[in-house]
């Protein structure tokens, strides 16, 4: 049996014409207004905040205030700090890309192991793996503090490396294990009758059926700790700490109006590595399971 | 040798995570029992930190509202997440452009969107204020400011935020549907509608369970939506158990108060699980008795 | 938590020994949290970094961007590893709470070296040395219950006096509203917010039911006549602004404000600077005391600090030292609050000279003459009159009531009272 067979490219079952350009319609319809509030960002990004103090949040810009993506990338002080958000944006990346990385790894070969392999306690240990998805951040704050100290991990972006990857694995092993569940068993004792071990059978047979679901877990690893503040402001200190902590800075402040011309810049700036991951891996997903199609 | 290595792949990840989750969970547990303030200590109070939470109208609030909110937002997150996908599916032009534009609201900050959809839906300056200047002035849509209905608010940014990712795994799903499958049934004249109910969306359920599962935890730990959206108003009207959380162990200093909290919601939360677990035992022991 | 109790104290220990060092002319190094990161608070703070600088010092201020806490979560944090900042951000009764779960620095004798208790008022002395012994100094003064008038709105009653008691601010809003000010109140939507709507009404009408019922939370004056009436004045003031704001930052209704759409803010001293930075001019608005029934200045404190953390490194600790020189220093807490838009702590700092405003010098003078009269208080809405337990518990009563106008004034009346028996 082989997963092969099928061209991928959708079912297509909807065939005649005004029902496509209906469906188009529809797409294009909901498309515009998933937008709205990227173009609200994108608008005040152009805006200066004298501007938005004496209009509106929501507006057409008056004047362009390109400079705003300059002072947002760049200028902008945190405190004493005037790097804009350049430093932040690589202390995030530092964080999120091995603990993406390690996360989604990890969780495929737990996935694997769960699924197809079925070790005694499989069940149960993918109860709790999976419980851990629902654990409140907030719940979490104080355990990891402990934990970070006890290990000697406290204020170092290892430690949040750690804690994400940890974190991550619920939902990695949570999605692989799910998506494992359609390749057929028989596919699996077939290469154990050929004398495959456990790795073999995941590099040959797994993982090239994989790249969809690695996709999906991957964007959901990388948005998430990228766009995440509460560990990432109590675990860091100063020039250590990520995006979300500068993007904050711009509009928390106590005794200021919110600074929501080059915050929404920095915004956009700090969004474009979520959206090149996008980008990126959209293209494996389009071509599903067919790339790796076992013969 | 090799075996060792398996070993240590499958379980030293799996033991940290889910050792994790037990050890905090029981530390939390242990905590609710304690009079921790502002730091962690030892002591027993018994569950006078319960009633002390059970006894807020906090509490009571975002206990209602996360009924209504789990319930309205996984399933009319699930129902958008599952349309797109299926409609991405009819090898609409542009995919890519339009799977991009569904997906894009997880890749940036939540704080921001909500703060983004505490605008649009003020009737001060977003929609509303929109619609009436187009010259239909009677039009009202101030739900941001209506206690009974603001938690809706909540679910219509919730969705636009997640149901792309719910697209995303339905999508993964669709397409790894076996092409023999959908062939056979094309083969018996199955037509398009029937060829989804009875084919595809059945081998949809491991998918549509990892989608329910992430919709369900996205509801339990809503945070910094509503933080920014509505600050928990108007009142205490958009309160959810998540922050109800934070606001007892970090606003008011109450690490005891803010545990038995944490424990609730949880317990709340098996209330849904445990049901459902059931159920799948008893399908499963049918199946193997079948 | 035994663990680090035991580091904490050697920590103790060490800082004695520590003191020796100093003599031996260390460098002195602060490292600092707080949440001042971006704006005038960033500047302010930026600029006294530099002062610390000049005087030879280390400045390591960590700025913790967000709420307050998320600065306080960051600061159990350190505690918990052993290794608190040399000092940090903390206020009002905040201050006692915490200086209970780690050692802090006995600044009373660079205290009583300085003069400094003297000119401090009493209320915020008080809350600075928990136990009688100084452990946080506090760092500028800003007034909750501030009046601003916008003179459009002003011309539209026809109307050129400041309303002094309450009964004048409800007569002139009722001018605005008949005058076609489609708002009377301009607002945000925060909890705070909410909450410096109410303790501005109670002040006004009576500081010492304030005082009794909101500072010392006497059963008796919690349901008391005064808090009846606060909320009632609560209720008018509630009906007069944009219920649209919802959550938002009181910022956004500026242009509205002045335009004369909103007529009357009701906010801290900061909304000036809020007001100027957004491109509006000072001839635009007037800031005015806040009402007061009895015709004496009554005057809701907000005071800004910094705890004092015990280390046993001598640079830090010469560093604290410095610190806590600095801030005490009249020239230092000019330059500050010329930033930030506040006033100085000390009562005898000179505000007539170009740096200030007219609102500056305005405050000033009306803090002295309410410590004359003894009306002024410390505020609720801001986290000085009470620790934030109970802070919270009451400001979800106050926004409850705010937003919801089927509550009467006596249901709320009960209900705080409820409240603060709960969060006992």
């Amino acid at each position: 049996m082989a997963l092969g067979s099928y061209t991928g490219k959708g079912a297509r079952p909807v065939r005649n014409a005004p029902t496509r350009v209906l469906l188009h319609a529809i797409a294009i319809l909901l498309a515009a207004a998933y937008l709205v509030p990227l173009a609200v960002v994108l608008l005040n990004s152009v805006r200066s905040a004298e501007e938005i103090a004496q209009t509106s949040m929501i507006g057409w810009p008056l004047a362009w205030a390109w400079g705003n993506y300059a002072t947002a990338w760049s200028d902008f002080c945190i405190a004493q700090t005037c790097t804009g958000i350049q430093p932040y944006m690589l202390n995030s990346a530092l964080v999120t890309v091995p603990a993406t990385i390690l996360s989604t790894l990890l969780g495929a070969v737990a996935g694997y192991a769960i699924s197809l392999w079925r070790f005694p306690g499989h069940a149960w240990i993918f109860g709790l793996v999976t419980l851990g998805v629902f654990l409140p951040e907030q719940m979490r704050l104080i355990p990891w503090t402990i934990v970070l100290r006890d290990v000697g991990l406290s204020n170092t972006l290892t430690g949040l490396v750690a804690i994400h990857t940890i974190q991550g694995l619920s939902f990695t092993t949570l999605f692989c294990r799910n998506y494992y569940l359609s390749i057929p068993q028989d596919l699996i004792k077939a290469a154990k009758i050929d004398g495959a071990g456990f790795f073999r059978i995941f590099a040959r047979i797994v993982l090239p059926l994989s790249p969809p679901i690695l996709i999906v877990s991957t964007i959901w690893q990388f948005t998430g700790i990228w766009n995440e503040f509460l560990y990432g402001v109590t675990f860091t200190t100063g020039t250590q700490q990520p995006i979300t902590a500068a993007l904050i800075a711009l509009t928390a402040a106590v005794a200021d109006a919110p600074q929501y011309g080059v915050q929404s810049a920095a915004v956009v700036l700090a969004a474009l590595p979520t959206l090149l991951v996008y980008l990126f891996g959209g293209r494996y997903f389009v071509r599903g399971l067919t790339a790796g199609a076992v013969k | 040798m090799r075996r060792i290595a398996e070993y240590v792949t499958i379980w030293v990840p799996l033991l940290l995570s889910a050792g994790h989750v037990v050890l905090f969970t029981a530390w939390t547990t242990w905590m609710s029992f304690t009079p921790s303030t502002l730091m962690p200590v030892s002591g027993w109070v018994g569950w006078r930190n319960y009633t002390a939470v059970l006894g807020t109208r906090n509490w009571s609030i975002a206990f209602d509202n996360l009924l209504l909110f789990g319930a309205g937002f996984v399933v009319l997150t699930a129902l958008t997440g599952l349309g797109l996908a299926i409609l991405l599916d009819q090898r609409i032009r542009g995919e890519n452009v339009l799977r991009s534009v569904f997906l894009y609201p997880m890749a940036v900050s939540f704080v921001v969107t909500g703060t983004v959809w505490s605008w649009l839906l003020n009737p001060g300056m977003g929609v509303q204020k929109l619609v009436n200047g187009w010259g239909w002035t009677g039009f009202r849509f101030d739900w941001l400011i209506d206690r009974d209905m603001a938690i809706w608010t909540v679910v219509i940014a919730g969705i636009w935020q997640a149901s792309g990712f719910a697209m995303a795994l339905f999508l993964a799903g669709l397409r790894s549907v076996e092409g023999d499958l959908i062939k056979a049934a094309q083969i018996d004249g199955a037509g398009p509608i029937r060829l989804y109910t009875r084919v595809i969306l059945p081998s949809l359920w491991p998918i549509a369970v990892a989608v329910f599962v992430i919709l369900l935890q996205f509801a339990i730990k809503t945070f910094d939506l509503v933080r920014a959206l509505t600050g928990g108003g108007p009142g205490l009207a958009t309160q959810l158990p998540a922050l109800v959380v934070y606001d007892f162990m970090f606003q008011r200093g109450h690490i005891g108060r803010g545990s038995a909290a944490a424990v609730l919601m949880l317990l709340t939360l098996l209330g849904v699980l445990l049901p459902y677990g059931a159920w799948k035992l008893y399908r499963q022991r049918r199946a193997a008795r079948a | 938590m035994t663990s680090i109790h035991r580091r904490t104290v050697l920590a103790g220990t060490a800082a004695l020994l520590g003191t020796a060092a100093r003599a031996q002319g260390v460098k002195p190094r602060l490292t600092a949290i707080s949440q001042w990161s971006a704006g005038s608070d960033g500047a302010a703070i930026t600029a006294l970094g530099k002062k610390f600088e000049e005087r030879g010092g280390v400045w390591q201020h960590s700025p913790v961007p967000g709420f307050t806490t998320d600065m306080m979560n960051k600061l159990r944090a350190q505690i918990m590893a052993g290794d608190p900042p040399a000092c940090s951000q903390l206020k009002g009764p905040e201050i006692a709470a915490w200086s209970k779960i780690a050692p802090t620095v006995d600044l009373s004798e660079t205290v009583a070296a300085a003069g400094y208790e003297k000119v401090v008022s009493p209320d915020l002395a008080r809350l600075h040395k928990p136990g009688g012994k100084w452990a946080a100094l506090p760092l500028q003064v800003y007034r909750t219950n501030a009046v601003y008038l916008s003179k459009r709105a002003m011309d539209k009653a026809k109307a050129d006096k400041i309303p002094v008691t309450w009964d004048d601010f409800n007569v002139l809003a009722e001018k605005m509203k008949a005058g076609g000010v489609a708002n009377p109140i301009a607002n945000g939507g925060t909890r705070p917010d909410d909450g410096q709507k109410f303790e501005a009404a109670l002040v006004g009408i009576s500081p010492a039911a304030y005082r009794a019922a909101i500072m010392n939370l006497d059963a008796k004056a919690l349901n008391g006549p005064e808090i009846k009436a606060a909320f009632a004045q609560t209720r008018k003031i509630a009906d007069w602004m944009d219920p649209n704001t919802a959550a938002q930052h009181f910022s956004t209704n500026l242009a509205r404000f002045i335009a004369g759409d909103m007529g009357i803010m009701i906010q801290g001293g900061w909304a000036q600077g809020v007001l100027l930075n957004a491109g509006f001019k000072l001839d635009d608005f007037i800031i005015a005391p806040g009402p007061t029934n009895n015709g004496k200045p009554v005057f809701l404190l907000n005071a800004d600090a910094f705890i004092f953390w015990q280390r046993k490194e001598p640079d830090l600790i010469a560093g604290q030292k410095l610190m806590a020189e600095l801030v005490m220093d009249p020239a230092i807490q000019t330059m500050y609050s010329q930033i930030t838009g506040s006033i100085p702590v000390r009562s005898d700092v000179d505000l007539s000279g170009p740096g200030w405003s007219d609102g500056q010098r305005e405050t000033a003078s009306t803090l002295k003459g309410a410590i004359a009269a003894n009306q002024a208080v410390l505020s609720l809405a801001h986290n000085m009159a009470q620790e934030n337990g109970m802070t919270a518990a009451m400001i979800d009563v106050i926004t409850e009531f705010v937003k919801n106008s089927k509550i009467t004034p006596e249901q709320a009346t009960t209900r705080l009272a409820e409240a603060v028996e709960g969060a006992r």
